[in-house]
């Protein structure tokens, strides 16, 4: 149902005349995220420049009963920033302010649609950096980090987003603005900053975030070691982690991978390795010494062929560049592929390799990898050409068995990309009804209306309904009832 | 029908047997909580059995109080109703530790103690050791969400807790988060049963990220003559590139209950051996001098920060303790601090301990600490204490509204620990 001409103009008025775009190619601009599969274009699009103009634009849609879907940088993988309800998309590109550095408590008041990068940039030079690095972060913001909990190969040591918020404003779904947490800890009460963390804007929308800055590390230390195949670097990988040395970053690369990367970007990965692990430790230097020298043993003593230490920041630079244009040298290799962001227990990582290599066999498909290895979270490119239809269904079916693999080994569905439309309809895979009932049931505390990026995150199912009630245990015979 | 108690107890008895319920009047005073003796007292065996036992007081209407060893029953305002006091003690093994992904999973009534020394043979560590922890349950030690020293280096359990089996009010058994150390599949559920008290559904099991245990350790005691440059030193420490576990602030009384000093304050400062020079230039040039910390000094820390009827965290920047141990100070002479001064947190076992005296000093306290967003809690004090001021202290209306929501959602009939929590809750 289109938005009516009294709602529009409402809008415009709390925007102001450059903060609404309803024309169809304006809006075009805004129908999908990088996971173009997906497309909904919103029936506008709100820049608002404070949380006052996104509290009213909240209040209006929450009386009109209209969708409302956030949008940070738009580079989110699962569906999440576009509309399939149509409604109102709420851009934060505006909002993208530094509200307070306060490096004596480590931590710093952001406006949603700030880019996370420049964050970084701003306290580098007094040795300050924002811990939570998604291959994006030239260009994502910290409100659509928030949303979807983003990750990065540096969380391995240092955690994913939320382990790095410390509060947040929110306009919720009932049209309130809320402060949740903030700079101090142990505010009394439920941790609604955790749990709103990764809502993917289905409980409101973030126009402030209070963040932790951490010091950077007195040494780093990369470490590059090729090896034949993918199951030997696997090996290698399970034996750092049992061995006690958890890495800053511990990010692995196919021979697929190396092919596209080498040719794409004069990156000089190994040839004809079957696997590259990218290793990088820092802390105390004697530590970091101690432990890169260790890492390097053990990836000999796990077949390595090779082992590189960067000697310097420039070859340090050097072997991180392959792997920060991993994403872009995907194209060289197909015209499309489906990406997966499931994790398994590290240990089963040689076992879930094997697996994805059958896999690919039995589905005629081709599987690239580049992943953050060191915690499990597997990103296979399962490619294929979207001129043939027969290919796509092949690479679905793939995808889906790789999944339930990965679930069955005691996994989960994502682990740093989100829900969002993709993945939402996999939930259950995960949880069993009363779980899914309980996250439904806890939308619904924050969103009411169930107005907010509907159709994201929770499935289409029937524990995720008014009417539903989850199994109770049977009481003794003999009870009163 | 009506529910009569006898009916209540035979359906009580039938699903757990004489061994795991008590009505004796011995077993039930024993059990009391601030003064209120429950009719009855359940030791589960199993999570069916806790999910059996809530499902019959959801029905029955009756108030049921987890707890773990009992350390923290005097937190919180005295509950409304306390019917059944569920003790989960018996729930205590290690479901499954993995050591090469560095998780286990246990059930909530295992102690940290018991844990440490299973984990203790692969040089893995749960880093959680607010004191006395060693003999407090996991599931107390997440429905309170304790923290130590350690805190500096792990954080919380907001940061170790990855995936939580609990049964809710009503009976019904729920799993939240992931069993892998990275999981963003739905809302991170575990966060909201961290520090809840168990007021939104009881905690059954736990998966709990693990750490290496760090190499071999130095400590440093640096003495400050005012409470002002040991805060200094503390910015100073955090604005290096050094990496400490533990940086611990203590006023003069908790060093001399410790055996040192005499100092106005102190920090205590932990880290690998090779990062001991930078700690003492950094502590000279803050102005304080640097001595070698006694071997057994963490044990004696533990046990008198243990110590105490009344007890205090004062939450407030690291830039507001120097000002926070001053307060202390005025307001009760006889009080000791000692707090995780990298998180801005002081531990304080007060002096006074009469109800209209503490709450005075309370008072003070919070005034002093709001503007910057601290808080003060009342960890533990006799129940008169706590009747007589708000021992959460104020919540903002927004966020008392979404918690009074999360309660009405998943607990409407009050079944669980009513009126302990913030606002009432």
């Amino acid at each position: 149902m289109p938005l009516t001409r009294a709602v529009v103009e409402e809008l415009a008025r709390i925007l102001g005349p450059d903060g609404l775009i309803h024309s169809a190619e304006g809006r075009l601009v805004y129908e999908c995220d990088m996971h173009a599969f997906y497309k909904g274009a919103p029936d506008v699009v709100a820049l608002p420049s404070d949380a006052a103009q996104v509290q009213a634009i909240v209040r209006l849609c929450r009386r009109e009963g209209v969708p409302v879907v956030p949008r940070g940088s738009g580079t989110g993988l699962i569906g999440g920033a576009m509309a399939p309800a149509g409604g109102v998309m709420v851009g934060t590109n505006r909002m993208d302010r530094i509200l307070e550095l306060d490096l004596v408590n480590r931590c710093a008041t952001v406006e949603p649609g700030l880019i996370n990068l420049w964050l970084t940039r701003a306290v580098q030079d007094r040795g300050w950096f924002f811990a939570p690095d998604p291959s994006s972060q030239m260009v994502s913001s910290i409100g659509g980090n928030v949303g979807t909990n983003a990750g990065g190969p540096h969380c391995l040591k240092y955690g994913i987003t939320v382990n790095h918020v410390l509060g947040l404003e929110l306009v919720t779904g009932a049209g309130e603005l809320v402060r949740l947490g903030g700079k101090v800890a142990e505010r009394p009460g439920y941790d609604l900053t955790g749990v709103a963390v990764g809502s993917e804007g289905t409980f409101g929308l973030v126009t402030a975030v209070t963040v932790r800055l951490l010091h950077v590390a007195e040494a780093v230390k990369t470490v590059l070691a090729s090896f034949p195949d993918i199951e030997a670097a696997s090996e290698a990988v399970s034996a750092i982690i049992a061995a006690g040395i958890i890495p800053a970053a511990l990010e692995m690369l196919d021979d697929i991978m190396i092919r596209a990367i080498n040719e794409g970007s004069g990156a000089d990965y190994p040839k004809g390795a079957g696997a590259v692990l990218l290793i990088e430790l820092d802390g105390p230097a004697a530590e970091v010494e101690a432990q890169a020298a260790r890492c390097a043993a053990i990836c000999w003593e796990r077949g390595a062929l090779e082992v590189r230490v960067a000697r310097d920041e420039a070859e340090r630079a050097l072997l991180w560049k392959g792997r920060k244009e991993a994403a872009g040298a995907v194209g060289r290799l197909a015209p499309t592929y489906l990406l997966q962001d499931a994790v398994v227990p590290r240990s089963k990582l040689p076992a879930i390799m094997r697996e994805l290599v059958a896999i690919g066999a039995r589905h005629r498909v081709q599987i690239a990898n580049v992943f953050h290895a060191g915690d499990g979270n597997l990103h296979p490119l399962i490619l294929y050409d979207d001129r043939n239809p027969e290919e796509l269904e092949r690479a679905k079916a793939a995808n889906e068995e790789l999944l339930r693999a990965c679930i069955a080994m005691g996994g989960t569905v994502s682990g740093e990309h989100g829900i969002g439309l993709d993945k939402a309809k996999n939930l259950p895979l995960e949880y069993a009804d009363a779980d899914l009932n309980f996250m439904y049931r806890l939308r619904g505390v924050f969103d009411p209306q169930r107005l907010m990026n509907p159709q994201k995150l929770l499935p289409s199912h029937p524990a995720c309904g008014e009417g539903f009630r989850p199994a109770r245990p049977r009481l003794p015979d003999g009870a009163w009832i | 029908m009506a529910v009569t108690a006898r009916s209540i107890a035979g359906a009580l008895l039938a699903l757990l047997g004489p061994e795991g319920l008590s009505d004796d009047d011995a077993s039930r005073a024993r059990a009391a909580v601030d003064g209120l003796v429950p009719r009855w007292v359940a030791r589960p065996a199993s999570l069916e059995q806790v999910c059996g036992v809530l499902a019959l007081a959801h029905d029955a209407g009756l108030a049921v109080v987890p707890r773990g060893s009992g350390s923290s029953l005097e937190l919180g305002h005295p509950p409304a109703r306390a019917d059944l006091v569920l003790d989960l003690r018996g729930l205590d093994r290690v479901l499954e530790w993995s050591p090469d992904d560095l998780t286990v999973t246990v059930e909530a009534g295992i102690t940290a103690g018991a844990l440490a020394r299973r984990l203790d043979a692969r040089r893995q560590l749960l880093p959680l050791d607010p004191p006395g922890a060693g003999a407090r349950t996991l599931g107390g030690l997440t429905a309170t969400n304790a923290s130590g020293p350690l805190r500096a280096r792990y954080g919380t359990l907001r940061d170790l807790l990855l995936g939580v089996r609990f049964v809710q009010a009503d009976g019904v058994l729920t799993w939240g988060g992931a069993k892998v150390v990275k999981s963003v599949s739905g809302y991170d559920v575990p966060k909201l049963m961290i520090g809840a008290l168990g007021t939104l559904g009881v905690l059954g099991e736990l998966t709990l990220r693990l750490h290496p245990r760090p190499e071999a350790e130095g400590a440093w005691l640096v003495t400050a003559a005012r409470p002002a440059d040991a805060q200094a030193f503390v910015v100073a420490l955090l604005d290096s590139p050094l990496q400490p576990n533990r940086v611990e602030l203590l006023d003069g009384a908790m060093l001399g209950a410790c055996g040192l000093g005499p100092a106005a304050a102190a920090v205590v400062a932990d880290a690998v051996r090779a990062q001991g020079e930078a700690v003492v230039a950094l502590a000279r040039r803050a102005g304080s001098t640097v001595a070698p910390t006694p071997e057994d000094f963490w044990a004696r820390y533990e046990r008198e920060a243990t110590r105490g009827d009344v007890r205090l965290r004062v939450a407030t920047g690291v830039d507001g303790l120097a000002a926070a141990l001053d307060a202390i100070a005025r307001a009760d002479g006889g009080a000791r601090a000692g707090g995780c001064a990298a998180h801005g947190l002081l531990d304080v076992a007060l002096g006074v301990a009469e109800p209209p005296a503490v709450a005075a000093v309370v008072a003070r306290l919070r005034e002093l600490v709001a503007p910057a967003g601290g808080g003060v809690v009342v960890q533990r004090a006799p129940r008169a204490v706590r009747a007589a001021l708000d021992p959460w202290g104020p919540v903002d209306a927004g966020p008392l509204a979404l918690m009074r929501g999360l309660k009405d959602a998943f607990d409407p009939r009050r079944v669980l620990n009513p009126g302990r929590f913030v606002g009432g809750l």
